[in-house]
Formats: C-alpha cells, sequence, structure tokens
C-alpha cells in the first residue's frame, strides 16, 4: 500500500521516493483493486461540486443550529472507533481510493487524550476501552531511546521528535486517567530524549526533525512537555521538561510578526497550510497558559484575532497562507478550521471575550454541516482533509486527525456552553 | 436641508418612516435610493445564499406588504406613528415618494455610476443611511454635510453587527450613536451618542430593536437641524486597530442576551416595587 499525495504528515517522504504525480497513480490503482469505492467517490466529487456551485457564504451564514452538536460528536467518535486498527493503532485516513491506511503512531497518540474527553463526557465505554488498547499498542512502539518512530506503522524506525512529542500528549493523559507507573516511565523517557535532542536556542532540527529543519509548529512539542513537568511533578523531579517548553516557547515567539503572522513554519515543497499555523498557536497557547506566560496568550491571541476577523468577513478561512496571511486560495483545510474553534474557545475561556466564543461557534456549525451522516465506515462521521474534497491538503481522504481535533471543538464547546450557563449568564466583559 | 434617503429595498419601514418624520419637520426629501428586491440577478444570490426554505422566508416576509386581519399592518409597531397616513399606511418607499413627490430610485448597487449620478443629480445636503451596501468613498462624497447613520449601539465601543445583543452581554449601555459613515465600518465620526433608557423595559430582542430603530430616527432628526446650523461638531472615533469589532451573533449567544434582557427587566421591576 502506497501513501500516496505530498503530506508533509506523512514522514516516510524523502528524496529518494516517487514524485507527487507517480504517487497519486499509484493510490489511483487503489480503485482497480476495489472498484466498490467507485460509487462513494463520485458521490462524494458530485455533493462537494454542488454545493461549492450553488452555495453562497454570506453574512447569516453558520449562526443557526442545523445540527446538533452531540449527534455529530458521536459520528466522529464513531469514525474514529472504526478506524482503530486490530493492533490497537488508528489509521491515518479512509482513502476515497485505497481505503484505510496503517495505524498511524503519531495520531494515535494525540486522539488518546480526545479519547478520554470523550468518554469522560458520555460515560462511553468503547470509547475508554479505545483509549487504553491504543495506549498499548503506543508503549510498544518506543524505542530503547525514549523516541517513538516516524511515519506510518511499520514503514520507518526513525525516530521523530514531533511525533514523540504528539505520542507525549497521549502518555501523559493515560497516565493521567490510569495512574499506571508503566505508563509514566515511558512519558519521562519520551521526554528526556525531547531534551536531549533539543538544540541550545531552544529549537528542534537536525535528524529527529521533519526535513532536518526547525519549525515553528513544534510549539505542539513544547505543550507536551510542559504538560509532562506539570502531571509528573509530584513524582519525581520535572523542571528539566518545564525549562525545555519554556525555551522553545520564547524560541516559537521570535517568529511572531506584527501582522501576528507565525514566521517558521517552514516545510519545504508544501504550503504553509493552516493546520501547521493553527499548531503553531495552539502549541504557543497551551503552553503559554500551563507556564504561565501571559506574553504568549496575547501573541496568539493577536494572531488568532487576524484568522477570526477573516473568518467572520469571509465565511471561510483558506487552507494555506502566504506570508502574513495572504492566501489567493479557494479551498479550506477543515482540520485547521477544527483547531482554530478549539484555540478560539480556549482563548474565551481564558479571557472572557464572548467574540471569541461567538467565532467558534459559528465555526463549529459550518463544520457539521460536511460531516457525512451515512455511508461505509471511513466515510460516516469522516472529516475530509479538504473542502472541497479535491483540495490542496489530504485530497480525496478522511482523515483521523481531524475527526480528533473537531471532536476536541465539540467537547470544549460543550463544557464551556455549560460552565456559561451555569454561571447564569454572568458578567463578561469584552476583552479583545 | 435636502434630504435622500438610502435603503436596502422599497418596502423598508425604516427608510418610510425615516423620510416621513425629516418631511414633517420641515426638510425636502429629493430623492431615495434604494436596492432591488425583485433583481432577478439579486432574488437568485439570495437563493443561492440562503437556500430554498429561507429563500422562501424572505419572500414571503419581506417582498410583499404586511396584512393582518385583512388590512395592511407595520411590522415594527414604534413606527406606526410616523407611517399612518389618514386610514391607512405607507407601505413602500413609492407611496412615500408620491404623497411627497420626490424621485425613487432602484438599483442593484448603491455604489455603481449611474447610482452616483443620480444622487448628484438631486444634490443632497444629507444622505440617511436606512440600509443597503457598504459604501465607498464616491458616493460619500456626494452629500454636502455627509452621509448620516443610526447605530444601534455606543460606539467606538460596540461596533459592528448585532450591536444591541453585544451590548446585553458585555453589559455596556445599550444606545444609539449617531455619526458620519466612513469607509469603515462604524468608524465614522460621531455627532451624538444616545443610552436608550427604556431598555430595561423592553419584552423582547425584537422589541429592543423595534424601538431602538424608533429612537435613532427621532435622535437623527434632532441632530440635523444642529448640523444645518454648524452648532454640533463631529468626534474622531479613536485608533481603532486594536478596537473590537462584533460580528453576527450566533443564535445560543442570541438566546443568552435575551436572557439578560429579561433578568435586567425584572430586575427593574422588583426595584421599583422593593
Amino acid at each position: 500500500m502506497t501513501n500516496a499525495v505530498a503530506d508533509p504528515k506523512d514522514r516516510s517522504k524523502d528524496n529518494t521516493a516517487p514524485t507527487v504525480v507517480a504517487k497519486a497513480l499509484i493510490e489511483a490503482t487503489g480503485l482497480l483493486r476495489a472498484p466498490q469505492r467507485l460509487g462513494p467517490l463520485i458521490q462524494k466529487l458530485v455533493s462537494d461540486k454542488v454545493r461549492v456551485t450553488f452555495e453562497q457564504r454570506h453574512l447569516y451564514s453558520y449562526v443557526t443550529t442545523k445540527r446538533p452538536s452531540a449527534e455529530v460528536l458521536n459520528l466522529l467518535l464513531r469514525w474514529i472507533l472504526d478506524a482503530q486498527r486490530p493492533d490497537g493503532g488508528i489509521a491515518a485516513y479512509y482513502s476515497l481510493l485505497t481505503g484505510y491506511s496503517e495505524s498511524y503512531p503519531e495520531v494515535t497518540g494525540y486522539i488518546v487524550p480526545t479519547l478520554y474527553d470523550f468518554a469522560r463526557a458520555t460515560e462511553d465505554r468503547k470509547a475508554l476501552a479505545a483509549a487504553e488498547k491504543a495506549t498499548n499498542w503506543l508503549l510498544s512502539l518506543q524505542m530503547p531511546t525514549g523516541a517513538f518512530p516516524r511515519g506510518l506503522h511499520g514503514r520507518e524506525a526513525q525516530p521523530s521528535v514531533f511525533n514523540t512529542g504528539q505520542i507525549l500528549h497521549g502518555l501523559v493523559r493515560a497516565y493521567a486517567e490510569t495512574n499506571h507507573p508503566g505508563v509514566l516511565s515511558a512519558a519521562v523517557a519520551a521526554g528526556d530524549w525531547l531534551v536531549d535532542m533539543q538544540q541550545p536556542d531552544g529549537s528542534w532540527s537536525g535528524s529527529g526533525a521533519y526535513q532536518n529543519a526547525a519549525h515553528t509548529y513544534y510549539s505542539m512539542v513544547a505543550w507536551a512537555l510542559a504538560e509532562l513537568s506539570e502531571r509528573a511533578g509530584d513524582r519525581l523531579d520535572s523542571s528539566r521538561f518545564a525549562l525545555a517548553a519554556e525555551k522553545n516557547l520564547d524560541w516559537v515567539l521570535t517568529h511572531f510578526r506584527p501582522s501576528g503572522w507565525v514566521d517558521g513554519i517552514n516545510l519545504q515543497g508544501h504550503p504553509n497550510y493552516l493546520h501547521f499555523v493553527a499548531y503553531a498557536l495552539q502549541g504557543a497557547l497551551e503552553c503559554g497558559v500551563l507556564l504561565r506566560r501571559n506574553y504568549a496568550v496575547e501573541a496568539v491571541a493577536k494572531s488568532s484575532w487576524v484568522l477570526l476577523r477573516k473568518f467572520e468577513t469571509n465565511k471561510y478561512l483558506p487552507g494555506a497562507y502566504e506570508r502574513d496571511f495572504k492566501s489567493p486560495l479557494r479551498f479550506t483545510c477543515l482540520t485547521g478550521n477544527a483547531q482554530m474553534a478549539c484555540v478560539w474557545l480556549r482563548l474565551f475561556e481564558i479571557t472572557d471575550d464572548l467574540c471569541y466564543f461567538n467565532a467558534a461557534l459559528k465555526m463549529n456549525e459550518m463544520l457539521k454541516q460536511l460531516i457525512p451522516s451515512r455511508g461505509r465506515p471511513g466515510i460516516v462521521g469522516g472529516v475530509s482533509g479538504s473542502f472541497p474534497v479535491w483540495g490542496q491538503y489530504q485530497p480525496l481522504r478522511y482523515i483521523s486527525w481531524g475527526c480528533k481535533f473537531f471532536a476536541d471543538a465539540l467537547i470544549l464547546e460543550q463544557r464551556l456552553k455549560q460552565s456559561f450557563d451555569a454561571t447564569a449568564v454572568g458578567i463578561l466583559p469584552c476583552a479583545s | 436641508m435636502r434630504i435622500v434617503v438610502l435603503s436596502p429595498s422599497a418596502y423598508s419601514e425604516t427608510a418610510c418612516a425615516m423620510v416621513v418624520r425629516m418631511a414633517e419637520l420641515g426638510h425636502v426629501p429629493v430623492g431615495a435610493l434604494a436596492l432591488s428586491a425583485l433583481d432577478r440577478g439579486t432574488l437568485l444570490r439570495k437563493f443561492r445564499q440562503w437556500g430554498w426554505q429561507d429563500f422562501t422566508h424572505y419572500a414571503r416576509t419581506k417582498l410583499s406588504p404586511l396584512q393582518k386581519d385583512g388590512q395592511a399592518a407595520v411590522r415594527n409597531p414604534y413606527l406606526r406613528p410616523m407611517l399612518s397616513r389618514g386610514n391607512g399606511i405607507f407601505r413602500s418607499l413609492h407611496e412615500v415618494a408620491a404623497f411627497y413627490r420626490f424621485a425613487v430610485a432602484i438599483c442593484r448597487d448603491q455604489n455603481a455610476p449611474e447610482s452616483i449620478a443620480r444622487l448628484k443629480e438631486w444634490s443632497p445636503d444629507v444622505i440617511l443611511f436606512a440600509g443597503g451596501n457598504i459604501l465607498r468613498k464616491p458616493l460619500l462624497d456626494v452629500p454636502r454635510l455627509g452621509v448620516l447613520n443610526a447605530h444601534l449601539g455606543l460606539l467606538p465601543e460596540v461596533r459592528g453587527m448585532s450591536s444591541p445583543e453585544w451590548s446585553l452581554l458585555n453589559n455596556v449601555p445599550v444606545g444609539i450613536t449617531i455619526h458620519f459613515i466612513d469607509e469603515g465600518i462604524d468608524t465614522g465620526p460621531i455627532l451624538r451618542k444616545y443610552e436608550f433608557p427604556e431598555a430595561a423595559s423592553c419584552e423582547s430582542l425584537d422589541d429592543l430593536r423595534n424601538r431602538l430603530i424608533a429612537f435613532g430616527i427621532e435622535k437623527i432628526a434632532e441632530v440635523i437641524p444642529a448640523l444645518d446650523r454648524g452648532t454640533i461638531s463631529e468626534t474622531a472615533q479613536p485608533d481603532l486597530d486594536c478596537d473590537p469589532q462584533f460580528f453576527v451573533m450566533h443564535e445560543w449567544l442570541k438566546q443568552r442576551a435575551a436572557v439578560r434582557l429579561v433578568n435586567n427587566r425584572r430586575s427593574v421591576v422588583a426595584t421599583a416595587h422593593g
């Protein structure tokens, strides 16, 4: 099986890999192996074409609830559970051409907190069992150094900083839920490896980094280290993790421009997809919150406000950007949208500024309308890489990390709605 | 004063009431520029934007004059005194124009060159904005004194859409601002700000909005003579780069704003009885 079209998430890509076109052709042969996929493929292409042709976003788009959030959340979790492979890992994607991919360690790692959150919110035993199964599989993949491998399962044995950081999110949460000492040991080993791999300037580059380069979206790794420090602090001296997190956070913040744009996404051969911009923001925000660095929250708020205005004005966020948020592109990256909903919801929680909450509610309405409620496993409840589905980011695929981030956004939305109502529509100043 | 009104449609009650009120006060309505509601392109665009359900609702409520018990009614009851004419009411700008003898032009875009040319022909002292497009500089340059808007929130704090609702949720006083329109969104120089004292007695968000619209027309009527005499000064808004602009409110938050309105009303009633 091939892992196809140009994909910075696919760490198996290197100089010897086939060209993008060749990969696409190979992926297209998936239809020859399973022609029954042709129907759903045509159906999706036609429905997206109809939608982009006849629907025009306008001032009142997404202000009303057309689908209940709980219903869509159940569909998303159903997609994730369907995507869990027998080994316990979660598939990276369901391709309309080739079906499910192999298990993907990175995504499996950071889906674990989502499964626990869902289990907590709905008392769903299946989600709990899936989280435990996924954690056990991840533990079996850890390298002696503490690192986790890059790429899809079984493809590569090279250690990856980003994947280790993303898996660390899952391990830290699994430890918090189970108190299992083996999980803590694995998390600490992963954290120690990340600290060892960090450059003096606070970035991660070199052999463990994607394309050997430093990236600002590795703030997600800093966030994981800050979490580890916070959770493990009562059991051992964890200050090294907090220090490494802070060092990276400071390095990332030097890349925030006055326009709010974040430099240093730094993906050669790929545009700056919203997914990665949102990663940089999400990581810096959560890391800043955990380390109590208000200046980080302020920097993220400024950038997020730029994207909020774009979304409110144009009713969609372009899927990729040039410097200073310029974008000529017409497709949208649904995962990035869901991540921005998470960022706006957290900023509302932190600042009490209802404008963020309002934008997130509307973003979630927009995304809810695009989740299939019918179809085979892999399609029903899926979040496509792009809208329309042939857009540049993960074309013709439903991706597991899209479901993860949108589920996170809906769970967070529900929690904030409850707490908002619990304060009896309390006094909320506008802080923007 | 020679007055022109910009309207979102020929059936806008707000625009009709605005013209009638100004005429009653001795000003001279010289024209009204309304967006076309029946234009094929506009209808198609609205159908694409809204889908058939919302479109049908729009057509039912906006394109036909409201009837109640066989008689013409008004959607905003607080405008009834201005819209009443003997036993009937003004139902469209055409009817108001026939009564006060001014021209109504229907257009697809208020900023289009032919719209600007028509406005120049009318040579207004002031243009009153009752709705329509975001206005561009060529249009803004037409009137001698400027284009006036009654914004349903206190500027510069509450800029943008859903202003009464945002005011309620953010515990900012509800009110209106009479200001000149410039090329930004509610960023033009402020002439007067008025808190709305009756906000606490409103029964619903619709009731609040309706009352604010009527209140705004009265306050514009107060400002115009002062503007003509040159006895009112304008205040530029502060640097708005970092100030908030509010966007259309999601219905979930709107419901909370409505709850806040009811709670405010209860507390006022309790204070009055206590």
